[in-house]
């Protein structure tokens, strides 16, 4: 983006809303283009929402956060230089490169860097925070050439590292990578001297517009997608299965397949931070068992469900697939060597992402893999992503068990020795409520969703509570599967977020929620900041069925109502209540 | 309408979006209240970016209008 194209983007109309993400931007240069490229970046990636972009004092940013009132915006982004941890290490300041003055400059660094970080850590407690670290070249006070590294400069590198390390940490925190911004903006040409010395801006154009394009995108935060859906042949290995056998696909260095071999151990990461892996393939079934089978494949059977091989369509692999994932094709990825599947699939879900795997073209599988780590990549990798593959076979195998053993819905609940573990607490870290809430839509009571300043400010609330909910049974863990969100008002308790993972259905889990609500908290009623949603069906139905009739908006019923309605539960219950 | 004009026009409306285009080519630091130290870098930049120019800070003050700034920008691009 360049600048006359990001001041057009301002110029156009904004979307009106009565609550704008508040962006504020701390930087102790002149922010200028910088503003203006993170405004426009954001307005294009969120044309939505109204985007304000603010900023502190110029020339003391540890001082701009450290007074930033946190309720007056909702996002923190942070641009350190050089020169803000010591001037001397920018070109502004004359204050001294003489070999004498090394050892200060990293002493004082070293301090800058505290404190920031202290204000960082104290900011973090209620807003969302980004951060880029120095992105420009340090200047040549040191007394080695420039091709050698000296002892103080990286002393200097060392103290930014090891901040970045120490404050990425915290869950609020994101640290942009250096590295894609090093792929944006070559290192060489970020500084603009003239710039800098004559109005205080250190940002070539180019640069500034990279710097704010990562941000707006860490800002951004897109949900990552939830499952990947790949062929077999010419894909997860090399060769034609069904032509040249088990021995014969490949995946290794000798056979100049090796390629195959990283995208299987690529599939095994993602397997390993909780997405879900299924095989799409016209394969002979048998035949896929035997490769599966074999001691050196690097994706194992056990990463993968469902297996989709037949001579079937795709799309009908891929219908059944995100069926029994219980997932939109938003969420998916599909990935084939052939054009033909890849449009197939593509014409029957055109939400999905849908990609030609780049067979023999090395160059294009390894830009794939970095592609593929920014559609599935997430900040914190929870016990419940660890699970959620194990917990869709045990739902698979439970649904298996029902139809098959033809017992009632109260004899099969009885046998499955199940658990349910509430948690009361306020904890606003709790990222795997905040996820919830922000992606449950079939059982969910209204659909809104939560900014993670809203979260907190929620939180906040001495009337407010937060009930979260874990489950098990005979069939596996599901992990935290509920959350709850309300305040105590009396002896009547108001709800304005109940959401329950859609792996956690026909076990009662919700029943036995609200018998928990009633007493642990001595309620008389409850009422339900309910609304009716298109895709809360499932939400609709549990309150139909519970009240005899549809629910309706200011939705309330009493504990009278609720014990004489609510039908046998079986589970042991455990309270924790944590703070 | 020749090609410059045009392009610095549009330079001028992405910098003061409130300007309409029969306004820009009468424009001033005097006329345009929005024509302050920080649009005025900000026009600089632009008009680099649009022509590929390379425009010292230190020729600001020259810059002072629409009339000038087509001038300054003609001189210096036939001088590459």
């Amino acid at each position: 983006m360049n600048l006359i194209e990001a001041l057009e983007i301002l110029k156009q109309a904004v979307p009106e809303d009565e609550h704008p993400l508040r962006v504020f931007l701390a930087c102790g240069f002149t922010p200028l283009h910088l503003q203006t490229f993170l405004a426009a970046h954001l307005r294009r990636l969120l044309p939505q929402e109204l985007v304000e972009v603010k900023t502190g004092l110029f020339g003391d940013l540890a001082g701009s956060i450290e007074r930033l009132q946190t309720s007056e915006c909702d996002v923190l982004a942070v641009v350190i230089e050089w020169q803000d941890l010591d001037p001397r290490l920018g070109i502004r300041s004359l204050g001294g490169w003489r070999t004498t003055d090394l050892p200060d400059v990293v002493k004082s660094t070293d301090q800058a860097v505290c404190r920031l970080e202290q204000a960082l850590r104290r900011a973090a407690s209620s807003i969302s925070i980004c951060v880029c670290m120095p992105t420009l070249p340090l200047p040549p006070l040191f007394t080695t050439p420039t091709r050698q590294a000296g002892d103080y400069e990286l002393q200097l590198r060392q103290l930014v590292a090891s901040f970045a390390a120490s404050i990425s940490n915290e869950s609020s925190v994101c640290v942009l990578n250096s590295q894609r911004l090093d792929e944006l903006s070559p290192p060489h040409s970020r500084f603009d001297v003239q710039s800098e010395l004559m109005a205080g801006f250190p940002y070539k154009l180019t640069h500034a517009s990279a710097v704010a394009e990562l941000l707006a995108a860490l800002i951004q935060n897109p949900t990552p997608k939830k499952g990947l859906i790949t062929d077999l042949d010419d894909t997860l290995w090399s060769g034609i299965l069904g032509e040249i056998g088990t021995d014969g696909v490949s995946w290794d260095l000798d056979k100049h397949t090796h390629m195959h071999g990283l995208y299987q151990q690529f599939l095994v990461s993602l397997a390993s931070t909780g997405v879900l892996i299924a095989v799409a393939s016209k394969n002979d079934p048998a035949l896929v068992e035997k490769a599966f089978e074999r001691g050196d494949m690097i994706l194992s059977k056990e990463n993968v469900y469902p297996l989709e091989v037949h001579w079937s369509r795709k799309s009908e692999s891929t219908q059944r697939i995100l069926k029994t994932w219980n997932i939109g094709p938003e969420a998916a990825v599909f990935i084939d060597d052939s054009p033909m599947e890849v449009a197939e699939v593509k014409a029957a879900f055109p939400e999905m992402e849908c990609i030609v795997f780049p067979n023999n073209d090395y160059q294009a599988i390894w830009d794939l893999l970095k592609r593929m780590r920014d559609l599935f990549g997430k900040s914190i990798v929870s016990t419940e992503d660890s699970i959620r593959l194990e917990s869709i076979r045990g739902a698979g195998s439970l649904r298996e068990a029902l139809e098959v053993s033809g017992d009632s819905l109260d004899d099969f609940l009885q046998s499955a020795d199940a658990s349910i573990r509430f948690t009361f607490g306020k904890q606003a870290a709790d990222s795997r409520a905040f996820e919830l809430i922000n992606k449950t839509n079939q059982f969910n009571l209204n659909g809104k969703r939560l900014s993670d300043a809203a979260w907190k400010t929620y939180l906040n609330d001495p009337a407010a509570f937060l009930m979260t909910a874990s489950y098990e049974d005979k069939f596996g863990p599901l992990g935290k599967i509920e959350v709850l969100l309300g305040r105590i008002q009396g002896k009547v308790l108001r709800i304005d977020s109940w959401v329950m993972s859609c792996r956690a259905f026909s076990r009662r889990i919700e029943h036995q929620s609200l018998k928990q609500l009633f007493q642990k908290f001595d309620a008389e009623e409850i009422c339900f900041d309910y609304q009716a949603t298109p895709r809360n069906g499932p939400l609709q139905e549990f309150f139909a069925e519970l009240l005899g009739a549809p629910p309706v908006t200011d939705l309330r019923f009493s504990r009278t109502t609720f014990s004489g309605r609510s039908p046998s539960l079986f589970h042991r219950v455990e309270e924790v209540v944590n703070g | 309408m020749d090609e410059m004009q045009a392009r610095l026009i549009r330079c001028f409306s992405s910098v003061f979006p409130h300007l309409t285009a029969e306004q820009i080519p009468t424009a001033s630091v005097e006329s345009v209240p929005a024509w302050d130290s920080l649009a005025a870098v900000t026009l600089v930049a632009v008009l680099q970016e649009e022509f590929g120019l390379q425009i010292n800070l230190i020729d600001l003050p020259e810059l002072v209008s629409f009339a000038a700034v087509r001038n300054y920008v003609r001189k210096h691009k036939n001088a590459l």
